[in-house]
């Protein structure tokens, strides 16, 4: 067991987060339990703490009697260089063990920019990085997430990937390890990593080969090993309604990102924006019924103590039963001096109504996304949001009393104009001229948030070459020259970031060495712009002889082979190369969640179903419902 | 309007966090123990609730006292085992009492603070060393010391907020020390900032940082009567 001694606990910012003993936290005697999972976020816990995947997880796996799950996150770096000055090992926060103790260590792949994060953490806990110098005396390295349906850059380092919804793979896996174990791991790792390959939804990269053209694009990805799928398809929860939730989640002492009740109201989202990832890799929508929702409502407000209950999901305001849900949550528990908020809101006076609902207090400002700066761009991207949508949205919420406005937007899509991005400027002086036509004054403070578009793997826009980062700062001038208002701030991101995020998003099984490289001459935090060190990327690539541009700014062949085509989210690759057709000519697709079938390959691939409680919502009528 | 004073203490285990989070954690555990809590009218209701004085990052205490209005009369014994269930394992709960009548509120009635501090086994000649040390500080009528603020340093005599002599005794675990200290209005000392100036100016052995701190009591102290919060 690991010891903290105050005389460099009292040096670190925020020793809080190395300390543990939360409420609810699950402390196994780890001489009872058959096997142990160190569930890792790659960064650090203020962060890590507010993921629902890995909450579901450790609920699911310390369910199991046999089963021990702890957590661990990425020590800041005042508390990095304590660890390695004192020679403490990365530990759990549990038990305070050292991960290299566990059977598996897990990490959530939430973005690109942590990876470097995962090769630190592995380094701390004294694990060896490359899954190939690993033996079956070491802990075995997984990774999930949406990440993981690119699995490629990080294939040196993780033994096995999960695909999909975790909360039946990870029993599955627990099962084989104890397995293995009991059978006093014969065969050794070849064994265990044979056994877990037969799991649905599990990727052993070892068991593929990539082969490569001359000129550095893909020819095929080859299994070598009997128990190799080909494709491997995500794991799927069918019945959502049914699953397992996290009724007793761990509550932090510390103040971090997301300290709330999180109520997932469903998983899925197909309204088929064209640049989004979730919305493919989720696929489909499954919806927990509305007394499921209120039930664990109540049970995870009696168990944390909380005051907010999220409506977390991918759009919240989708849910079938939305208005009854939050009319029920907020009459069950305002006496409870618990409140209830939506993360995110439609652009339609319909979410404005129900934000006044939910925010009765608070005026904060509200946030709209609507994606791109004219009408064309949005069907392109298959943004089903208007001019008029907004025009209204934003005049229900000045008229309700709201006069802060955050827009979102992505520049860099493709089929991108100037007037694209001069349509973003005109858009916010609207806003702005709104509120003067509405409140017979001025005094909205609108804030345009854009981020640059980076193109990711499954999705409609997989072959579409990313602006370079020129171009993207051009467009950022263009539109810091447009948006001068005092009454207007603008936000834009960091090009480099972007370019690097759109690099390993793409990227093959030859970025492994970068990484390594990269990590080696100190890379690591590379999502916090205060670590952020572009210089040792561009040295890493080229020590690496890998051109990043390769990746990213390339735009690919409709028949290419995807580094990622041998992981399958269930959609078709040839749908979405129709959306991708389509999104050039303009036309638009609509949810199949009310709407009809797109035919995209998931339910009938996966032998799953849309699960929707709404009314009517079989009888698949074929207009779309926005 | 019914008024509870609670006595708490803050365990080893979260000695590491904040005031802030320790009185997020007392919030949510009385919203779990279901009683009636009060809360404050206006656009972001919170829980009415105070504590007596913020205890440091680093700092256990076997005396927190909190004071919470309830919305209905519920009996102190009531609140005390409900909330007995609802608090972590790093909280202990000791006395529950309602306070009757008209009384100051809670910061402005407590004027004095008892710390026990154990500094770990320096050397040999540690008892020696730190009980010079300590004696010299007590002998010396004004010992400076610069706070160190963000907004700005601030000179202060930490003497003038000493309200006993500082007593050490040295035993196997090392050296224990006793101080008790004035908190007034115009503000007070840490005692990690007596310690410090132990070590840095006294020659007091060992290292500041080492130390571990507790609170062992807060009081209200009103000419030679020294009274818990519990006894007001």
């Amino acid at each position: 067991m690991i010891k903290l001694d105050p005389s460099f606990m009292g040096k670190v910012i925020k020793p809080g987060r190395y300390t543990g003993n939360e409420l609810n936290i699950v402390r196994k005697d780890p001489a009872t339990t058959l096997a142990s999972f160190a569930l890792a976020f790659p960064d650090v816990y203020d962060v890590g703490m507010s993921n629902l995947g890995l909450k579901i997880l450790y609920h699911i796996l310390n369910q199991m009697s046999d089963v021990a799950a702890e957590r661990v996150y990425a020590p800041w770096v005042d508390m990095e260089l304590v660890m390695r000055q004192e020679g403490i090992p990365l530990y759990t926060l549990e038990n305070m063990r050292p991960l290299a103790e566990f059977d598996v260590v897990g990490f959530t792949l939430q973005y690109e920019l942590s990876y470097t994060n995962i090769l630190n953490m592995l380094d701390l806990a004294d694990i060896p990085l490359l899954a190939s110098q690993r033996s079956a005396q070491h802990s075995l390295v997984i990774a999930g997430g949406p990440c993981a349906f690119n699995a490629e850059p990080l294939a040196d380092f993780v033994d096995f990937f999960v695909l999909g919804d975790g909360e039946e793979t990870i029993k599955d896996v627990a099962h084989a390890v104890i397995e293995w174990k009991r059978s006093g791991k014969a065969g050794g790792k070849a064994e265990i990593l044979a056994r877990v390959a037969a799991i649905e939804g599990v990727y052993v990269p070892a068991f593929y080969d990539p082969i490569y053209h001359a000129d550095g694009r893909m020819a095929a990805v080859t299994a070598n090993h009997p128990a190799a799928k080909t494709p491997v398809n995500k794991r799927i929860v069918r019945d959502l309604d049914g699953a397992e939730y996290p009724n007793k989640p761990v509550v932090p002492y510390l103040d971090v990102i997301h300290d709330r009740v999180m109520l997932e109201l469903f998983r899925g989202c197909t309204r088929g924006c064209r640049f989004c990832q979730a919305g493919v890799i989720y696929r489909p929508v499954r919806e927990r019924q509305p007394q499921t929702l209120l039930k664990l409502a109540q049970e995870l407000v009696d168990n944390t103590g909380y005051d907010e209950i999220s409506l977390t999901s991918l759009s919240s305001a989708d849910y079938s039963c939305l208005n009854n849900l939050v009319e029920s949550l907020i009459e069950r528990f305002k006496n409870q001096g618990v409140s209830v908020s939506l993360p995110s809101l439609r652009v339609d006076s319909f979410s404005i109504k129900l934000a006044q609902e939910v925010q009765k207090v608070r005026k904060s400002g509200l946030t709209f996304a609507p994606e791109a700066g004219t009408q064309r761009l949005r069907d392109v991207i298959n943004k089903g949001v208007t001019e008029k949508n907004l025009e209204e949205a934003v005049g229900a919420a000045f008229q309700a009393g709201w006069s802060t406005v955050k827009l979102y937007f992505m520049i860099g899509l493709p089929t991108e104009t100037d007037d694209d991005v001069r349509g973003i400027a005109d858009i916010a002086y609207k806003v702005l001229d709104l509120y003067k036509t509405i409140k017979g004054r001025r005094g909205a403070k609108v804030t345009v948030s854009v981020s640059s578009f980076v193109p990711k793997p499954h999705t409609a826009f997989q072959w579409y070459a990313q602006n370079d980062m020129v171009e993207i700062e051009r467009k950022q001038q263009l539109l810091r020259s447009l948006l001068r208002d005092r009454n207007i701030s603008f936000n834009w991101h960091d090009v480099k970031v972007s370019f690097l995020e759109g690099v390993f998003a793409r990227g093959d099984r030859r970025l492994g060495k970068v990484l390594l490289s990269a990590w080696q001459q100190g890379a690591k935090f590379d999502g916090w712009s205060e670590h952020f060190r572009f210089d040792v990327w561009q040295e890493a690539f080229r020590q690496s002889g890998i051109d990043p541009a390769f990746y990213a700014l390339r735009d690919r062949e409709h028949n290419e082979v995807l580094p990622w085509d041998h992981l399958s989210s269930g959609v078709d690759k040839e749908f979405l190369l129709q959306e991708y057709r389509a999104a050039l000519a303009g036309g638009l697709t609509v949810d199949c969640r009310r709407g009809m079938c797109g035919d995209c390959g998931v339910c009938s691939g996966l032998g799953v179903e849309v699960i929707d409680w709404g009314e009517g919502r079989n009888d698949k009528v074929t207009t779309g419902d926005y | 309007m019914t008024k509870l004073r609670l006595e708490i203490t803050k365990g080893e285990e979260i000695r590491y966090i904040s005031h802030l989070d320790y009185a997020r954690t007392m919030e949510r555990a009385l919203r779990r123990s279901k009683m009636p809590v009060a809360y404050s009218e206006g656009f972001n209701p919170h829980m009415k609730m105070s504590f007596a004085s913020a205890l440091s990052v680093g700092v256990t205490s076997e005396a927190e006292y909190m004071e919470v209005e309830l919305s209905k009369p519920v009996s102190a014994e009531k609140v005390f085992a409900a909330l007995a269930h609802q608090l972590p394992p790093t909280i202990a709960i000791k006395r529950v009492k309602e306070v009757v009548g008209k009384q100051k509120a809670l910061m402005a009635m407590v004027n004095l603070a008892v710390y026990k501090i154990v500094m770990p086994w320096h050397g040999d000649q540690m008892e020696y060393v730190a009980k010079d040390a300590v004696s010299r500080f007590n002998r010396t009528e004004t010992v400076l010391y610069v706070k160190e603020n963000p907004k700005g340093n601030r000179e202060i005599d930490i003497k003038k907020y000493i309200a006993e002599a500082v007593e050490v005794v040295v035993g196997p675990k090392g050296a224990e020390l006793s101080m008790v200290v004035w908190i007034t209005p115009q503000g007070s000392v840490k005692p990690s900032e007596v310690l410090k100036v132990l070590v840095e100016d006294f020659a007091f052995p060992g290292s500041f940082e080492a130390a571990l701190i507790k609170r062992s009591g807060l009081y209200v102290q009103i000419d030679h009567e020294r009274l818990s919060p519990m006894e007001m």
